[in-house]
């Protein structure tokens, strides 16, 4: 019941961004590779992670007498989508623009890299101090792996923005 | 010490036979977004990748990018 809603949910989501990609990458819109690829992966993110929160949100497997076994089912559906978006997704884009594709980083890109990795260095501390720190004192159990979980989505999710609006802003 | 880096990599590519941004980044060895970013003033290029370009245009680097002190015009 619950996997059946929650790909439900990941394809309702699919839905609504691939409508957004659409216009980005078929109209004309000339974007750098390494956006397109901070792109995928924030939509890889917001696909899967968005639709887990929501159910671990909505406390369905609270009353259930083993919570662990939805709670790990539903977290490795998750990944295994995310990870089939992100492969299907690169595979595309490499097909699409296979010299773009080889081109290694150059100084730009490596710059936008390392401002994006240092931002989302400082949401992850936050996050673990969070997580390590406070939760323990108060939470327990999948609290707190959720906390974790949502700590490393976040600076993902912080990391591939910062990408995305260097790429847009030119910086 | 605020100032503005400006360059003349539009006016110097119109003098090489409108030679494109794609070209200039191949010679270079950075993208053709890289090549739009510097020519727009948003990204300041390394002193290696700044030097290449002067090279490929055969002038110095004062011909390609001048530094100008913020309220130095000013008065």
């Amino acid at each position: 019941m619950f996997g059946i809603l929650h790909v439900m949910l990941v394809l309702l989501d699919i839905e609504s961004m691939w409508f957004y990609i659409a216009i980005h990458l078929k109209g004309g819109i000339v974007m750098p590779y390494r956006e397109k690829i901070a792109w995928l992966s924030l939509i890889a993110m917001g696909v899967t992670f968005v639709p887990y929160f929501a159910i671990v949100a909505s406390g369905r497997f609270a009353d259930n007498p083993l919570p662990n076994l939805p709670l790990m089912a539903c977290f490795a559906a998750t990944t295994i989508t995310q990870m089939i978006i992100l492969g299907v997704g690169h595979l595309y884009l490499r097909s699409a623009s296979p010299e773009d594709a080889r081109t290694p980083p150059d100084e730009r890109d490596r710059a936008i890299t390392q401002r994006a990795m240092t931002t989302a260095y400082y949401a992850l501390m936050a996050g673990v101090i969070l997580v390590g720190c406070i939760m323990p004192f108060k939470q327990v159990g999948w609290s707190i792996v959720n906390a974790a979980i949502l700590s490393i989505v976040l600076a993902e999710i912080i990391h591939y923005s910062v990408v995305v609006v260097s790429y847009r802003r030119q910086v | 010490m605020d100032g503005i880096l400006s360059n003349q990599i539009r006016t110097l590519r119109f003098h090489h036979g409108e030679m494109s941004q794609s070209e200039l980044g191949q010679r270079i060895g950075v993208t053709r977004q890289t090549i739009a970013a510097i020519e727009a003033g948003k990204y300041s290029p390394s002193l290696e990748a700044a030097f290449r370009i002067a090279e490929v245009f055969g002038v110095s680097l004062s011909d390609v990018f001048q530094w100008e002190r913020a309220g130095s015009g000013a008065g």
